[in-house]
């Protein structure tokens, strides 16, 4: 597959600030990529150093075969969809569409036909002659995805298009997203801190920290195999409980930093006496029968939705799990849970990297 | 009334309190003014009827004979020179300075602050400050233009009925432009900085971007602007009264200071009223421009 955008050792100073740490990312034609994190992690710098709207202080950009590093915004033919939807004010929706064409001196009557294709493919048909102030927050994000892909650009550059909808939208429209994405054979990149938006949309996830990609790889991927305590915990809902153990002295057994815990074996070898943290999915902990292997845990709280039901145990650190249906626990019980030994994914205690193969 | 006083007491009218306090305060310090003005420019006001409460009625007397005058025409077109001038200039240089300042280089902002000492000025001041810089003999002003080869003789420019309009409005440009300026930089800042990068993605340069969104944007401040230049522009007063007195032989001369002229000179009060019921016709104009420029703001 050819790359339609491709970087390498990227880096981005504020100052003396360390923005972007050597960033090296391959996007292929056609890929869904997004690009996740925590709040200031660098995720929309690297798009906005993408778009051209910062500049990059080392590494290479190249996109479509071309290096970008110093091409202004306006010769990448990118089309960028703003968190604020950044909609001229002053122009209607059809001029909103219109304006990269008119930019370009496209016939009158060649960009109001575009226009028009567009708003059909979008359903803004009937507000073509509105004014941006006259429209709702989810029809102004049409407008925003609608002006971005009358030009048929080389990528489609979303910086948390999704962020100002109510939840319910939210949902809509990252379905109607992709399928867009998917009709017109876009490439995409889409920056969020929403990781169910980047799970859910994405065929590519890349989580950020710090200026730093901590992983990257397909949705499921990350989520069963984390690199890391940071990509563990960052992925899935509700988060990964994390205990603190030892490795056993002949180095191929856990002991659980938990009151009543006995011996768990493993399947690697580690350190005798090293200390790791044992991270464990709330829907990999499952109730044990007594005389299995487990942990004697005391409830505190029980949340239902209904369909699950969230479990939180009086432990320190608290683990939560996670049931399905209802729940006959109450608050005050005492249950002794377990889980299998390959959903457990084990991490160095000190670097958190993770030490527990595939 | 007692339901009046009632609704008052019980705070139920207090709106109406709060809005015919300042409505009385206008009307008694400019509404009257106005009207006593309006009702002058109908009578035949000199030094003999001033003093009288009773003034003979002389309908559009003053009127007809103010435009039989040898001079109202000169001095309307005059004025006309003045206010477009004026504006013109200032809005040019005060836009190019604003949009300079907008590019935020180091201190952009407190020189830009520095520039407003031109506007808080008194015109007086500016006025003599002017008759130095255009003096015909010593003036900086043609030591200038002398040194750079633009002219070869001294210009005269108080005293050359050829420039004797153009010294004031130079100097009425340096008075009014930081204020444009001021104005212009606020339409600018308020302009989301998104818009330019969504623009620029577009594919619009620089130039394109300008026309296509920074222009239209500022539609309202600038048709404020230009609203709030006539008003100011057929304000000014200091400045003829400092440079020119209206000379020579009226070649400077422009409605405002001519109104003054006839009314406290030449004691024709009900001439000099006339005029400036002519001039507030403008000004409500300008007004009603100005208030709809500001009720049409863009908002995204």
């Amino acid at each position: 597959m050819t790359q339609q955008i491709e970087l390498s050792g990227i880096n981005k100073y504020y100052g003396a600030y360390h923005a972007l740490r050597d960033i090296n990312l391959s996007i292929p034609k056609g890929a869904f990529v997004a690009l996740v994190g925590p709040s200031g992690c660098g995720k929309s710098t690297l798009l906005r150093s993408l778009a051209g709207l910062e500049t990059i202080s080392s590494g290479d950009l190249v996109i479509a075969g071309e290096r970008m590093n110093d091409m202004p915004p306006r010769k990448r033919d990118l089309a960028m969809v703003f968190q604020s939807y950044a909609l001229y004010p002053h122009m209607t929706v059809e001029q909103n569409l219109t304006y990269s064409l008119r930019i370009k001196g496209v016939k009158k009557a060649q960009a109001k036909k575009a226009a028009e294709e567009v708003a059909a493919i979008t359903g803004l048909s009937d507000l073509l002659h509105r004014y941006p102030r006259e429209l709702s927050g989810g029809q102004r994000q049409r407008v925003a995805m609608s002006r971005a892909i009358i030009r048929h650009p080389k990528a489609f550059l979303f910086d948390e298009p999704l962020s100002n909808l109510d939840a319910a939208l939210r949902v809509h429209m990252r379905k109607e997203i992709r399928a867009l994405h998917d009709r017109l054979g876009a490439t995409s990149v889409y920056v969020t801190h929403d990781q169910v938006e980047a799970m859910t949309m994405a065929d590519h996830v890349v989580i950020m920290r710090a200026g730093v990609i901590e992983q990257q790889g397909r949705p499921l991927d990350l989520y069963d195999r984390p690199a890391n305590r940071f990509v563990a915990g960052f992925i899935g809902s509700p988060a990964m409980n994390f205990i603190p153990a030892k490795i056993g002295e002949n180095g191929r057994s856990l002991v659980l930093d938990l009151p009543g815990t006995q011996m768990l074996d493993l399947d690697l070898a580690l350190q005798p006496g090293r200390e790791v943290l044992v991270g464990v999915r709330p829907e990999h902990l499952v109730i044990a029968p007594p005389d299995q292997l487990g942990f004697d845990v005391p409830i505190v709280a029980i949340e239902s939705t209904g369909a699950t039901t969230f479990v939180t145990t009086q432990t320190s650190p608290e683990i939560v799990f996670v049931q399905n249906g209802r729940s006959s626990l109450q608050a005050g019980h005492t249950v002794r849970l377990g889980f299998a030994l390959e959903n457990v994914h084990i991490f160095d205690a000190a670097s958190e990297q993770r030490l527990s193969g595939d | 009334m007692r339901r009046i006083i009632a609704s008052v007491r019980d705070g139920r009218g207090f709106d109406f309190v709060l809005v015919g306090v300042p409505f009385a305060f206008l009307f008694a310090l400019a509404g009257l003014p106005l009207i006593y003005n309006i009702l002058m420019s109908f009578q035949e006001v000199d030094m003999f009827s001033l003093g009288s409460f009773i003034r003979p009625f002389v309908g559009i007397d003053n009127y007809v004979a103010l435009f039989r005058q040898p001079e109202t025409w000169p001095i309307l077109t005059n004025t006309l020179i003045f206010v477009v001038g004026s504006i013109a200039g200032q809005f040019v240089i005060g836009f190019g300075l604003a949009l300079f300042f907008w590019t935020s280089f180091p201190g952009a902002s407190w020189l830009r602050g520095l520039f407003l000492v031109s506007w808080v000025m008194p015109g007086l001041v500016v006025g003599a400050i002017w008759n130095w810089i255009l003096s015909g003999d010593f003036g900086v002003l043609n030591f200038f233009l002398r040194e750079s080869g633009l002219i070869t003789a001294n210009i005269f420019w108080r005293s050359d009925p050829n420039f004797s309009l153009w010294a004031v409005v130079i100097a009425n440009i340096w008075l009014g432009t930081s204020f444009n300026m001021i104005l212009l930089s606020v339409g600018l800042s308020a302009i989301p900085g998104d818009l330019y990068e969504a623009a620029d993605m577009d594919g619009a340069n620089a130039w394109q971007r300008f026309w296509t969104i920074t222009l239209p944007m500022m539609r309202s401040t600038i048709g404020a602007i230009i609203a709030l230049g006539l008003i100011f522009t057929l304000q000014q007063f200091d400045l003829f009264a400092a440079i020119t007195d209206g000379g020579p032989n009226n070649s400077s001369n422009v409605a405002q200071y001519w109104a003054w002229d006839l009314s406290f000179r030449q004691y024709d009060f009900g001439r000099g009223a006339t005029i400036s019921v002519i001039m507030t016709v403008f000004v409500m104009f300008a007004a009603a421009v100005y208030v709809r420029s500001t009720r049409h703001e863009v908002r995204g």
